[in-house]
């Protein structure tokens, strides 16, 4: 799916004229000419993306910085954010454990468990949505939800910034990189600034499709093959982030006496009744238990989840049915996105010192 | 191309937009394009999705779920039923719609090629009917087809079986079909045309491999003989359809767009300016649909409304410049009457 990507931006300034003729002169031609060329030495000038992912759309509200990153990284790990001290963001987003938990259900303050489970804030660059059921947009948007929701971090955002803004480096940080002590939008933006640069890409399974056909083990190829094939699992995972980012009912918990109703209390369309966002598949050998509820506790269980059809509802996707696949192809597929989406270059970043 | 144009465009591109939404860029209509209007050439009809003009006598074909009809233009403006008894399938996962052929398109004068979405993935085909000069007094069966192409059966190329034919192009390569079913590969198929024989239907473009966005829908034919696609997407996200273009012959993706629309369903050229028109249905957001103009311009394109619409779902130009579209439209609560309809806006597109 690497290939995806790079055709899907290229840059080549050929190639972007090449297309529809519509008798355009010369003029307009150059012109679209010479804005690709300075596209594209722009576009050096940025951090590169990790190969096999998607070009980064950078945020025009929220332009990246050196400082802006650092400072972000702080306050993710910092447990000031909650009420009791004791829970940050790293705390449900572990470094260590795929930036997602180990938990079925988070758990927040005062030991309180929510309804879902943490997904990986991994790539989350990528997402047109976040959240299980997409009712964030940004990452600016969804960052201050965990530290105001009485079940994650209970803290009023006004006492969230006084804690902050009282901490002296903090808020000579704040005014350095935005001009002004923390407010609920510069705090947004430094999470999301940090956020943005946690990316895994440059996996097996990209050097492999980049041509290096030493760095799939067989198992993974055909696991690979299955996965784009017959197990149609590239039906919503797909991309560059193994992610189509749309909603999918594929039946988790829709055998519950009370299902969670996914992405319809957002939409409001019957079709997206029990729907989740599709989540990326990179890193996954490392955010068990999985789904939205955290009810799969391994990679095997999910693929059987899949093999038998899902949970037959009323909404099922279409794309979910019964597959047939044998002991050993189940193996294959699990050995693929176990090895085959495992990056050596995975964003294990280490708890900066907090500032007192 | 304004130099004020160019600077907004360069400095997008500077800046790396971030994904648009559809409000932020698609311009509203203005006065001049306000003023445009559509008049309802026939109406009352089940879910149309397929419109083609026959080019020597500007009769007008459409399909919607329950055949194929003929409207023969004039002041009285008559609507024939000419193919019909096809089984009927279900589109959609709520709001959900009945559909049966989905894509008309001319090969030649004399045949209709119809995409038909009207049976199961795997079992889909493509129907080529000979079409008399007037129209018929008794209109024919579904099976009457001189040419029956496809099916795409499960296997190498599509793990359950392609399905959902949808739009209809056809060009010196030979005949293109949008196909709907599969979504690991989003296929366009083709089958060449030897002396006015079609052959074997095949799976020819991956356009979700290509483009990392499936369903393709809408298509039609370049000015180079290349073929312009509109790939919806998702249906149930706003504002990621794709404008793309492919070689014929080769398959290869020239050009990617990102609109902002939702989903593309018609696409147009005028044949009196030159213009690109699409026909957005807006699936998750119907109030959003309409009729838009699609100005590319090397890696941009800038998309303004020409008109709201009803779920739109196909566009023609006959010779004259007068743009076709078929619309669902939306039944009144309790209504049994089929909500859909034929529409035609003037020429000056
Ligand atoms: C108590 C555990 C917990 C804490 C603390 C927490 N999160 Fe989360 N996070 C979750 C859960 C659970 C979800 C999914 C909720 C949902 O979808 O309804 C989530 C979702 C997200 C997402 C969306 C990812 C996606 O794929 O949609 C991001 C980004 C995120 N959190 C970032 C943060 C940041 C930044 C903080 C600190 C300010 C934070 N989280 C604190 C548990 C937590
Ligand atoms: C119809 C779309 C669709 C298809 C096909 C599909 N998935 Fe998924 N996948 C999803 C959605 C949506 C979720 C989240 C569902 C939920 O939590 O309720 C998901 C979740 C997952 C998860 C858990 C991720 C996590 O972070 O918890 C894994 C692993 C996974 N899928 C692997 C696969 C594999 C392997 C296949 C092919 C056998 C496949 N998927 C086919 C849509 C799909």
């Amino acid at each position: 799916m690497k290939s995806v990507s790079l055709q899907h931006f290229n840059l080549t300034p050929g190639k972007g004229s090449n297309g529809i003729s519509t008798g355009k002169s010369p003029l307009v031609m150059i012109i679209s000419f010479s804005m690709a060329l300075s596209f594209i030495s722009v576009k050096t000038l940025h951090a590169q993306v990790p190969l096999g992912l998607p070009e980064l759309k950078e945020s025009k509200e929220n332009p990246s910085t050196p400082g802006k990153i650092e400072l972000g990284k702080m306050l993710f790990f910092d447990k000031r954010l909650s009420t009791d001290n004791t829970i940050s963001c790293a705390s449900c987003h572990d470094p260590a454990k795929g930036y997602s938990n180990g938990e079925q259900f988070a758990t927040g303050v005062d030991n309180q468990k929510g309804g879902r489970n943490s997904p990986t804030v991994i790539n989350s660059a990528f997402h047109n949505f976040q959240f299980w059921d997409g009712r964030a947009a940004t990452l600016e948007e969804q960052a201050l939800g965990p530290i105001q929701n009485p079940i994650e971090m209970n803290m009023k955002m006004d006492l969230a910034l006084e804690r902050i803004n009282g901490i002296p480096e903090y808020r000579k940080r704040f005014e350095e990189e935005f001009g002004e002590p923390a407010s609920d939008e510069t705090l947004a933006k430094a999470l999301a600034a940090f956020e943005r640069t946690l990316l895994s890409g440059d996996a097996p399974y990209d050097r492999f499709e980049a041509g290096d056909k030493t760095a799939l083990s067989e198992a993974a190829q055909r696991g690979k093959d299955l996965f784009f094939g017959k197990a149609n699992c590239s039906a919503c995972h797909s991309g560059g982030n193994f992610t189509d980012n749309s909603f999918h009912n594929i039946g988790i918990g829709m055998d519950q006496e009370k299902p969670d109703e996914g992405r319809f209390a957002i939409s409001k369309l019957g079709g997206d009744t029990g729907a989740f966002k599709t989540p990326t598949l990179r890193e996954i050998a490392r955010t068990a238990p999985y789904m939205h509820d955290g009810s799969l506790k391994t990679l095997k269980e999910v693929v059987e989840h899949y093999n038998k059809g899902g949970i037959a509802n009323e909404y099922l996707d279409e794309e979910i049915f019964e597959m047939n696949l044998t002991e050993q192809e189940m193996n294959d597929l699990v050995t693929f996105l176990k090895e085959g989406l495992s990056s050596e270059s995975y964003p294990l970043v280490e708890a900066p010192e907090l500032p007192e | 191309m304004t130099e004020l144009k160019t600077i907004t465009l360069a400095a997008a591109a500077l800046f790396g937009l971030t994904l648009l939404m559809p409000s932020q860029s698609v311009e509203a209509a203005d006065a001049k394009e306000k003023s445009m209007k559509s008049r309802v050439v026939a109406d009352q009809l089940d879910n149309p999705s397929g419109v083609a003009v026959r080019p020597k006598t500007g009769h007008v074909f459409f399909a919607s779920r329950d055949g194929v009809h003929r409207l023969v233009p004039g002041k009285t403006g008559k609507v024939y039923p000419e193919i019909t008894s096809y089984p009927t399938d279900v589109y959609g996962k709520g709001p959900k719609y009945n559909i049966g052929p989905l894509g008309v398109g001319f090969l030649g004068n004399d045949h209709l090629v119809v995409g038909d979405g009207s049976r199961p993935d795997g079992e889909e085909l493509v129907r080529v009917y000979k079409i008399s000069a007037d129209p018929a007094t008794q209109p024919v069966g579904e099976d009457s087809a001189e040419f029956t192409l496809g099916p795409i059966e499960q296997g190498e190329d599509s793990a359950k079986g392609e399905g959902n034919f949808y739009g209809v192009a056809v060009n010196k390569a030979g005949i293109f079909i949008t196909a709907n079913g599969d979504d690991t590969k989003g296929w366009i198929l083709k089958a060449e045309v030897k002396n006015g024989k079609p052959q074997e239907l095949k799976a020819a473009i991956a356009t979700k491999v290509a483009t990392g966005v499936d369903a393709p829908v809408a298509i039609t034919n370049g000015e180079n003989g290349e073929i312009v696609v509109g790939q919806m997407g998702e249906m149930n996200v706003p504002g990621d359809s794709l404008l793309t273009v492919y070689n014929a012959k080769s398959g290869e993706l020239l050009s990617s767009y990102e609109t902002g629309l939702s989903d593309i369903a018609g696409l147009a050229f005028s044949p009196k300016t030159g213009k690109l028109y699409a026909a957005d249905f807006s699936w998750a957001k119907p109030e959003d649909g309409g009729l838009f103009e699609l100005i590319t311009d090397g890696k941009e394109v800038t998309v303004k409304k020409v008109m709201s619409l009803d779920k739109p779902t196909a566009l023609a130009f006959d010779k004259r410049g007068r743009l076709y579209i078929t619309v669902f439209g939306s039944a009144e609560e309790g209504s049994e009457e089929n909500a859909g309809q034929l529409l035609i806006v003037p020429a000056g597109l």
